[in-house]
């Protein structure tokens, strides 16, 4: 076991798939030479060529339709999108190709690819970097979803992610990259796509987060917990879809009351949608109604970052109005 | 279009709130300005409000039954011209939404300029049609005005409601316990019914008591029930007696009126209970809660006064007013009020003071169709009594009529209560609260009497007395009594309190 960060657990897990793997290619805007804005792919260059580790023109339209390319002449392509804001020239590529190859070939062939992309604010990024655009992914049939929060879930993640026969979206929480660490074990392991975590237990109220925000509702889990002995259950849904709506409901009937925290804007987030499902799985267990923690319905603001997004001081009345209903 | 708040206006006398007794609009009507809209009813009387501005009715603020504050909005009138001009837009604008998207579809599809198809000209697209299930529904003629909007205000969501508030999860509780939650009286917050409500009723079981009772309601058959729950007086009313409205006697439970069999239920009908009658109730209820009645009765010979009658009636007649006996007594209330100035007074309980009318304006207690009402004879002690019985006579036709105002209906300061023909011996009459005294006037009978050692025909009168006993002490009550009696065996007297 090693000790490291987000960004040396997905590098130490790139590292290894193209080791095992020779069909594993690496893409995106300076991720060869420079080895990528966030030092993820360090490294990679070096040990792996120019012809597995392809520093791209600035044009996302593009990589991503080289990748999807790639991955149906049989290549395991891994394309980096610069930060998740940047990935809208590619969004017709995904929506229109990628998303849509196993059911066009009426499952003759498939797209596996997994695009990476640093997702989320917190980091003074303004606008342009900062962006939790996961919900139009999830909207878009055909496409997994990925958000971890920890080193050991990215490296687990990214290997079944990079495994899978389909296109996988997988976003890193960059104020996550360097401000969580924790052992993550050498060599290979995998963690399965769709299993959620519950990573605090607890009785009076459900808490589902993922990414960055979920060390907000942690925090506001033990804070309402020495405060006023409420104990939330937190679930880390690690990856957002296909979801693990089991063992959310499983969470929801035992405390009737629910949490959503998410970064992107609330309306049509995918927090609306966890609700309904929550909604049509789990009604009749509810005890109070579900309410959602988000950013708001702006644009990500540079200056007033941290009253956009939903922290600690915006979860804690939350759980606390939730669970004394 | 602008919307007009139309608010409960204060027409003085203290009145501070109206109950809406019949709506003659519903939502959706188009009025012209005084149309009549609301009958509501303020302390003692009903007036028709009429539409301050033409428009046209966008909601209503209550419903039949409810209590509207004064200040609070009455009716929401859309102004404007025929008033109709948005369901008018949307009338117009549904058909043509549904002759555009097939032509729409076709120029997309086939790349040709909306020309009238000739079938199917797309090629990317394998099968445009020219209609589909359900676009019928745009050809339909839209209505002219739009459906009336149910109440806005409907029936106090409260406690026995129809609707219930509870969580997903109490309710699927209450299903399992076989508990129906409108029999359950809510303890948390906005009038939610708990686990733990539901839980404590459970437990108690079918046990005897107020929820019980209810429970039995709630079992009613629905078309019964229905009767008094679809009435927003019915429910409010319970709601009210919950939190010891004023009127009511404090957390008393309201008490269900259930036949023991749905077949007897069948056999009876119900109302809302609302309008005057309500109000007589509330009032009656108020007196008697708060004011110590005691009551005097003692006989007057009013034989000299029937002579006196007798002998004045022609003389009214002549100036065209039907003299009766009231006017007498009223006169001879009045004076015996000027000298016992407590009978005419009332008790301010917020200040707690003793507050002393030295103006006379005397109730009298008239029975309408609707039920009791009390016009008053304005300082009734500057009137003559041809005055007097002319002013009695036009406040009893307006009372039946139902056409005094507010003013005439309120201020009284000592209430007379003449029970006519059928007046029986005696009666027990109720204060009109915060008066301190009322006079019940009863049957002039021929009685044995005696008179100067001989027993002679009498023509004898009961007056029945009540007072409030928490400022009115017995005696005093008593010589006021004596003091009218006296008054009215000797009529003559009343020449002396001639002004």
């Amino acid at each position: 076991m090693t000790e490291m960060n987000m960004v040396q657990a997905i590098n130490d897990a790139l590292r290894l798939e193209m080791r095992r793997d020779d069909r594993v290619v690496v893409l995106g805007e300076d991720v060869g030479k420079v080895g990528g804005v966030f030092r993820v792919t360090q490294g990679l260059y070096d040990e792996f060529g120019d012809d597995r580790v392809i520093d791209t023109p600035l044009a996302e339209g593009g990589i991503i339709g080289a990748a999807i390319g790639m991955a149906l002449y049989g290549l395991r392509p891994v394309p980096e999108i610069q930060f998740a804001d940047f990935i809208f020239p590619a969004f017709d590529q995904i929506v229109s190709e990628a998303a849509k190859y196993r059911y066009r070939s009426g499952g003759e062939y498939t797209c596996p690819m997994v695009i990476r992309t640093p997702v989320g604010g917190g980091i003074r990024g303004g606008h342009y970097h900062s962006q939790s655009p996961e919900s139009l992914f999830i909207h878009t049939a055909g496409l997994k979803v990925v958000c971890p929060s920890n080193p050991y879930d990215a490296k687990g993640l990214l290997l079944s992610a990079i495994r899978d026969e389909d296109p996988v979206l997988f976003f890193e929480p960059k104020r996550v990259y360097r401000a969580a660490k924790g052992e993550v074990p050498e060599g290979e392991y995998t963690i399965p796509l769709s299993e959620a975590k519950v990573v605090r237990e607890g009785k009076h109220v459900t808490v589902v987060a993922w990414g960055a925000m979920l060390y907000e509702a942690l925090a506001s889990a033990e804070e309402v917990s020495a405060r006023e002995g409420i104990e939330a259950e937190v679930i880390d849904l690690r990856t957002l879809w296909p979801l693990d709506l089991d063992t959310i409901v499983e969470s929801v009937k035992k405390t009737g009351r629910v949490v959503v925290v998410h970064e992107a804007p609330k309306t049509c987030g995918f927090g609306a949608e966890i609700l309904t499902l929550i909604n049509e799985k789990a009604f009749l267990h509810l005890e109070a109604p579900p309410v959602r923690v988000t950013g708001w319905d702006t644009p990500f603001p540079y200056t007033l970052e941290m009253d956009y997004l939903p922290l600690q001081h915006r979860i804690t009345p939350a759980l606390i109005e939730t669970a004394k209903f | 279009m602008a919307i007009f708040d139309f608010k409960l206006p204060d027409i003085g006398e203290g009145v501070t709130e109206g109950e809406i007794v019949a709506w003659s609009v519903k939502a959706g009507d188009v009025v012209k300005e005084d149309d009549p809209m609301v009958e509501v009813m303020t302390d003692k009387a009903t007036v028709t409000i009429g539409a301050p501005k033409a428009g046209t009715i966008a909601s209503l603020g209550g419903a039949v039954g409810q209590v509207v504050k004064v200040g609070a909005v009455l009716v929401q009138i859309e102004l404007g011209g025929a008033g109709t001009a948005s369901s008018a837009a949307t009338s117009a604008a549904a058909p043509a939404a549904n002759h555009a998207p097939p032509a729409m579809h076709t120029a997309v599809a086939s790349g040709v300029p909306a020309a009238k198809s000739d079938g199917p000209a797309a090629t990317a697209v394998g099968d445009i049609r020219e209609s589909l299930p359900g676009s019928s529904f745009f050809t339909k003629k839209a209505p002219a005005a739009p459906a009336p909007a149910a109440p806005a205000v409907a029936a106090a969501p409260a406690y026995f409601a129809e609707k219930p508030l509870a969580t997903p999860a109490t309710r699927k509780l209450a299903r399992e316990a076989g508990v129906d939650l409108r029999s359950v009286r809510p303890t948390g917050a906005n009038g939610r019914v708990t686990r733990e409500d539901v839980q404590a009723f459970a437990a108690k079981g079918a046990s005897a008591g107020p929820d019980a009772q209810a429970h039995a309601y709630a079992q009613l058959p629905a078309e019964v029930r229905g009767v008094a729950a679809s009435s927003a007086a019915a429910s409010s009313a319970a709601a009210s007696a919950f939190a010891g409205a004023p009127g009511t006697s404090g957390a008393r439970a309201p008490i269900a009126v259930v036949a023991p069999t749905p077949a007897q239920a069948a056999r009876e009908t119900r109302k809302p209970f609302v309008g005057i009658r309500r109000k007589i109730a509330e009032r009656m209820q108020t007196s008697k809660n708060t004011a110590a009645h005691f009551t005097f009765v003692e006989e007057c010979d009013v034989t000299r006064l029937k002579e006196l009658h007798a002998r004045l009636k022609p003389h009214a007649d002549a100036r065209d007013t039907k003299l009766t006996y009231l006017p007498f007594i009223v006169k001879a209330v009045v004076a015996a009020l000027k000298r016992a100035p407590i009978l005419n007074s009332a008790l301010d309980e917020v200040t707690n003071e003793l507050v002393t009318r030295h103006y006379y304006n005397i109730g009298i207690a008239a029975s309408t169709d609707q039920g009791l009402m009390v016009p008053v004879v304005r300082d009734a002690d500057t009137l003559s009594i041809l005055e007097v019985s002319r002013e009695i006579d036009r406040l009893g036709r307006g009372a039946r009529a139902g056409t005094l105002s507010s003013a005439e209906l309120s201020g009284s300061t000592f209430t007379v209560t003449s029970l006519g023909k059928q007046g029986g011996l005696f009666a027990t009459p109720i204060l009109n609260f915060p008066e301190v005294g009322i006079l019940g006037v009863h049957q002039i009978k021929q009685r044995p009497i005696v008179r100067d050692g001989q027993i002679v025909i009498g023509e004898v009168m009961l007056l029945s007395l009540s007072f409030d006993h928490r400022i009115v002490d017995g005696h005093v009550g008593a010589a006021f009594a004596y003091d009218i009696i006296g008054m009215l065996e000797e009529p003559d007297r009343l020449f002396l309190e001639l002004a």
